[in-house]
């Protein structure tokens, strides 16, 4: 059992702070999803965990079983088991997947055929997996190229920034019923950064925290999306 | 008189050589060697270059061929082996390919350029490739070209006849303290599509100035790839002449740079007739304190109507010491054309690199993988087998080049 706990956590993009205190703890096989209005830090949140060389952490902590990942590399960081699961990965021309994964500590026998079994679980077709990383992907392709990501990489925990825009409903769901393997399989806990509700309906929240202004301003469980859809965020606005 | 050119003229000599040989000899002596304070050359090291130095290689001695070089003999349907330019050996045999050793006088080709001159003065034979009319060559043709040491001066050309299909691929290699000289010319007949991808892996204390031509006719297809990483000057020179409406060529040309290595390419796309297409993409890494320019000229004749030209330049910076120029020119001379080019000149892209290290991919290995990316994008027109076995060797030279960066 691995626990992620991340405690007043403030983050300064292009100088401006952006996270104001972000407070979260979670555990291996439960499903967090962060809800939030554009612009409320979501991002930022998932973009300073992983190291984004753009976000600036000025206080607070990130702990993985008590080893503090803020004092780490990005590459460390994903090797002490969080994984970023990104809303527009980036094209790494001349870079083939599997060598990507295989440098990233997959083993190289037999990665191919797991590489090809994980794409079809989340319906993508396999060869796209044998162009160069991310490159000539549509947005969908490049959302279920990186679940294989995760699903080969296995990490103690996996955050996914926006995972579902971009994707039909079948391939939603597809991502979504993935997702809640993981839990089971290996024990992932699930950190999920979303507009949308949908995701919810494949995806069994262990708990939905609501985010505005750079912080959690209500936690609570699957019904919170339910009073999201009704009343929007503006409730959730105190103190503004 | 100098004993390189004591040693020129008796060879003339010896081989009872021909008027265009002599006639050669004489240009080559009436230019000189061109100086630094050309603007062509100015990027070279011509200060350090003393043809004395050099003795002309006169026979050909029977050398193994390297193992990369049987490594993509393995992949090739015919192997021409070529020593110091002579032809050597040619090994397997595919239907309506032929090689010979011909004569020829290209010294008209080439009347400012002086070493072109000197290759046409002495260079020992024209190798010579021929693809038949018609003819679909579906395995690759290797043609290695091994230097031993000296001058050398080889001439390879193939001619790809009307229709015909093939993929040429050169491999350069050996040449410890050489100067290496060589002169291609591609004529590609109407209809007629030819790959031809070469590889210069010369040893590092080597003299390479090459130039190669292709001649496009009518709905000519000539896609050519130059990958560069030997040599301690190389200078590469491609040029396409559009000759028949619809002919196309689609140049790559890329090199890595390490210690002080000196990469000098040149490419020049001449449209002289309407409705031909150029793509161009040079791409070059140069790390320690190396040094690559990069001058492409497009040029467009008046009346070359719906010509559609583009050239792409990127260089990569892996060394704060090393130094990469981007020089795009544009002669255009008519209304109706599309043109375009780009140049960037700059280091590994930061949020790519944080990309892989956040899958916990180490900075060096993201590093290294990027680079050798920046590469095998460069390797489209290799055919299968033999972009593999070229990928396993440059990933080893930049394998040791990381080792010693860091």
């Amino acid at each position: 059992m691995s626990t992620l706990t991340i405690q007043g956590l403030r983050v300064e993009v292009a100088g401006k702070e952006v996270l104001k205190g972000f407070d979260l703890a979670m555990s291996s096989g439960e499903v967090h999803v962060i809800m939030g209005p554009n612009g409320s830090g979501k991002s930022t949140l998932a973009h300073a965990l992983a190291g984004h060389p753009g976000y600036r952490v000025t206080a607070g902590s990130a702990r993985i079983d008590g080893v503090e990942l803020l004092e780490l590399s990005p590459t460390e960081r994903t090797r002490h088991g969080l994984f970023l699961a990104l809303q527009h990965p980036m094209e790494v021309p001349g870079v083939r997947p599997v060598d990507l994964l295989a440098a990233a500590g997959a083993p190289r026998e037999g990665l191919a055929e797991l590489m090809a079994e994980e794409a079809r679980r989340v319906e993508l077709r396999p060869e796209v997996l044998e162009r160069f990383v991310n490159v000539d992907l549509s947005g969908g392709e490049r959302k279920r190229a990186e679940m294989v990501q995760l699903a080969v990489l296995r990490p103690k925990f996996a955050m996914l920034d926006e995972i579902d825009s971009g994707l039909d409903v079948d391939a939603l769901g597809a991502v979504a019923r993935r997702l809640q393997e993981t839990t089971t399989e290996w024990g992932c806990g699930v950190l999920a950064i979303t507009h949308f509700r949908r995701l919810l309906h494949e995806l069994t929240a262990t708990k939905i925290h609501v985010v505005t202004d750079g912080r959690v301003v209500a936690t609570g469980g699957p019904e919170m999306a339910e009073i999201l859809e009704k009343d929007g965020y503006e409730p959730f606005r105190i103190g503004l | 008189m100098t004993s390189f050119a004591d040693s020129a003229l008796s060879l003339l000599d010896d081989r009872d050589a021909s008027s265009d040989r002599r006639d050669a000899w004489r240009a080559f002596t009436t230019l000189g060697l061109p100086t630094t304070s050309d603007e062509v050359w100015r990027y070279a090291p011509l200060g350090d270059l003393d043809l004395d130095r050099f003795a002309l290689a006169t026979r050909a001695d029977a050398s193994a061929p390297s193992a990369l070089a049987r490594s993509l003999a393995q992949h090739a349907g015919l192997v021409v082996t070529m020593i110091d330019g002579e032809l050597a050996e040619v090994s397997g045999e595919l239907a309506g390919v032929s090689v010979t050793a011909e004569e020829s006088d290209w010294s008209a080709h080439y009347d400012s350029d002086a070493f072109a001159q000197l290759n046409c003065a002495l260079h020992p034979t024209t190798v010579t490739l021929r693809v038949a009319d018609g003819v679909s060559v579906d395995e690759p043709i290797l043609v290695v070209n091994t230097i031993t040491a000296g001058a050398s001066f080889p001439q390879l050309r193939v001619v790809s006849a009307r229709g015909s299909r093939a993929s040429v691929v050169e491999f350069l290699d050996g040449g410890a303290d050489s100067l290496v000289v060589p002169l291609t010319e591609f004529d590609v007949g109407d209809d007629a599509y030819l790959v031809v991808s070469s590889y210069q892996r010369l040893h590092t204390s080597a003299w390479h100035i090459a130039r190669s031509t292709g001649r496009l006719g009518r709905g000519a297809r000539l896609h050519q790839s130059v990958i560069s990483v030997g040599a301690h000057y190389n200078r590469s020179r491609n040029d396409a002449e559009f000759l028949g409406t619809g002919a196309e060529n689609e140049l790559r040309t890329t090199f890595l740079g390490f210690g002080d290595q000196v990469h000098d390419f040149r490419t020049r796309q001449f449209h002289k007739v309407g409705r031909t297409r150029s793509t161009l993409l040079s791409k070059g890494a140069v790390a320690d304190t190396a040094r690559s320019v990069y001058t492409g000229l497009i040029e467009i004749e008046k009346g070359a109507k719906r010509t559609d030209a583009r050239q792409t330049n990127h260089n990569l910076l892996l060394s704060p010491h090393a130094h990469a120029d981007s020089v795009p020119n544009l002669d255009i001379r008519e209304n109706d054309v599309m043109c375009a080019h780009a140049s960037s000149v700059g280091p590994l892209d930061e949020l790519q690199r944080w990309y892989l290290e956040s899958r916990g991919v180490t900075r060096p290995d993201a590093e290294r993988l990027m680079i050798q990316g920046f590469f095998y994008e460069m390797l489209a027109t290799l055919p299968r087998e033999l972009a593999a076995v070229v990928e396993d060797d440059l990933g080893s030279t930049l394998g040791r080049l990381a080792t010693v960066r860091a």
